[in-house]
């Protein structure tokens, strides 16, 4: 095609500035629907304390990480999720994360996808499992700690397949299973 | 608190939580490790360790792919005895303190230095609790002083490698070393038998026992 001058687009006419609009919030690049955005979940940065005044009795769950500081009885189940049991908290429950990591005490088993993670100031009376377990030095752990690989875990569900034949913590569990019952 | 306690602060120092020792660490090769590492390579084992937690044995151990229960014994025997001597750990006391389920069996026992803490008879009562979670072929790894003294509280053993033990000593006062002769150690520990036993400078003798 021959360029011609009457081809020329015209100049566009300025146009009067737009009516102010009210301000909205600008949308995160996650918001505004990108075409990766779209199909993931967004992504959750946030993390739920349970504060060192708060004792709960029951069954914990959901999905976003989690850090205790009080007092929790019963069952801590977010295995999507970091654990994190703080220098103040005290537990006696079961906790399954995906890095579990304890700082104050805990009565019961830990479960931990990737990592289990026992601080210096942390106590476990229980078992472990977790594919990687580090203990600090000065730590106190009373229990078994069974560090099975992803591949040795591979098409098994944990809670079925590899609870503990045996525990230190039947006591415990009774216990455990009574506040259950009856929270 | 007793010279047994691993969280004891006296006569060891602790600053912020840490373990402070009171002498450098030392790393003396361990033979009767190495045998025992050659031993169970490439199964899966269960292993009992009796003395405290400790990450980087863990972490040695994790390379193994065993189940690993830790029960700290050191710690459990300082509330028992709190001078060291005197009160004797009796079958209750090993039954409270290794509350282990019945039909768990162990493939690997760390007793480290525990042999040289305990009298013979606390030895016997030990021993008996151990035979019960210990099937044919489980073997027993222990240290014995042959020296006349040996430190008042137990060293922390940390597995560097396969070959090397790191002695951390937590006390510079001594105590007579009760020195279990192999014969003795075998009398004491009906249905084990001494596999190897290897004679080191620095006046440890390390025995692995095998269950008959």
């Amino acid at each position: 095609m021959v360029w011609k001058k009457n081809d020329e687009p015209p100049h566009p006419e300025p146009t009067p500035a737009a009516p102010p609009r009210p301000a909205v919030p600008t949308p995160s690049p996650a918001q505004a629907g990108g075409p990766t955005s779209s199909h993931e979940p967004p992504r959750r940065t946030d993390r739920a304390t349970i504060g060192a005044s708060i004792f709960i009795k029951g069954d914990l769950s959901g999905e976003e990480d989690l850090v205790i500081e009080g007092r929790v009885e019963g069952k801590v189940d977010l295995k999507q999720n970091n654990v994190t049991v703080g220098k103040n908290g005290k537990v006696k429950a079961d906790v399954s994360g995906r890095v579990v990591t304890i700082e104050g005490e805990v009565t019961g088993n830990v479960f931990a996808r990737e990592q289990a993670i026992l601080r210096q100031s942390g106590a476990i009376n229980g078992n472990i499992q977790a594919p990687r377990v580090i203990l600090e030095d000065g730590s106190r752990f009373k229990g078994s700690i069974d560090m099975e690989t992803p591949k040795e875990l591979g098409g098994l569900n944990r809670e079925r397949d590899l609870r503990p034949e045996t525990s230190h913590l039947e006591a415990n569990r009774a216990e455990v299973a009574g506040v259950k019952a009856g929270a | 608190m007793s010279w047994f306690s691993p969280r004891s602060s006296s006569p060891r120092k602790e600053q912020q939580g840490r373990v402070q020792t009171v002498a450098e660490p030392e790393v003396h090769r361990s033979l009767a490790l190495a045998a025992l590492f050659d031993d169970i390579r490439g199964r899966k084992v269960q292993v009992l360790d009796l003395g405290p937690a400790l990450g980087s044995n863990v972490e040695f151990l994790s390379q193994f792919g065993c189940k690993l229960f830790i029960e700290d014994l050191y710690a459990a025997l300082a509330t028992r005895t709190p001078s060291g001597d005197g009160e004797l750990a009796g079958p209750e006391f090993f039954a409270e303190f290794l509350a282990i389920p019945e039909e768990t069996r162990f493939d690997v026992i760390f007793a480290w230095d525990l042999f040289n803490y305990l009298q013979r008879k606390e030895l016997g009562h030990f021993a008996a609790r151990l035979s019960r979670h210990c099937d044919r072929g489980a073997r027993l790894f222990a240290l014995i002083s042959i020296l006349k003294t040996m430190p008042a509280q137990p060293f922390r053993f940390k597995i560097q490698d396969e070959q090397h033990l790191i002695y951390e000593r937590r006390t510079s006062t001594e105590r007579p070393s009760p020195r279990y002769a192999p014969l003795e150690v075998t009398d004491i520990f009906k249905g084990f038998r001494v596999d190897r036993s290897f004679l080191l400078r620095h006046g440890i003798q390390e025995f692995l026992l095998v269950k008959d």
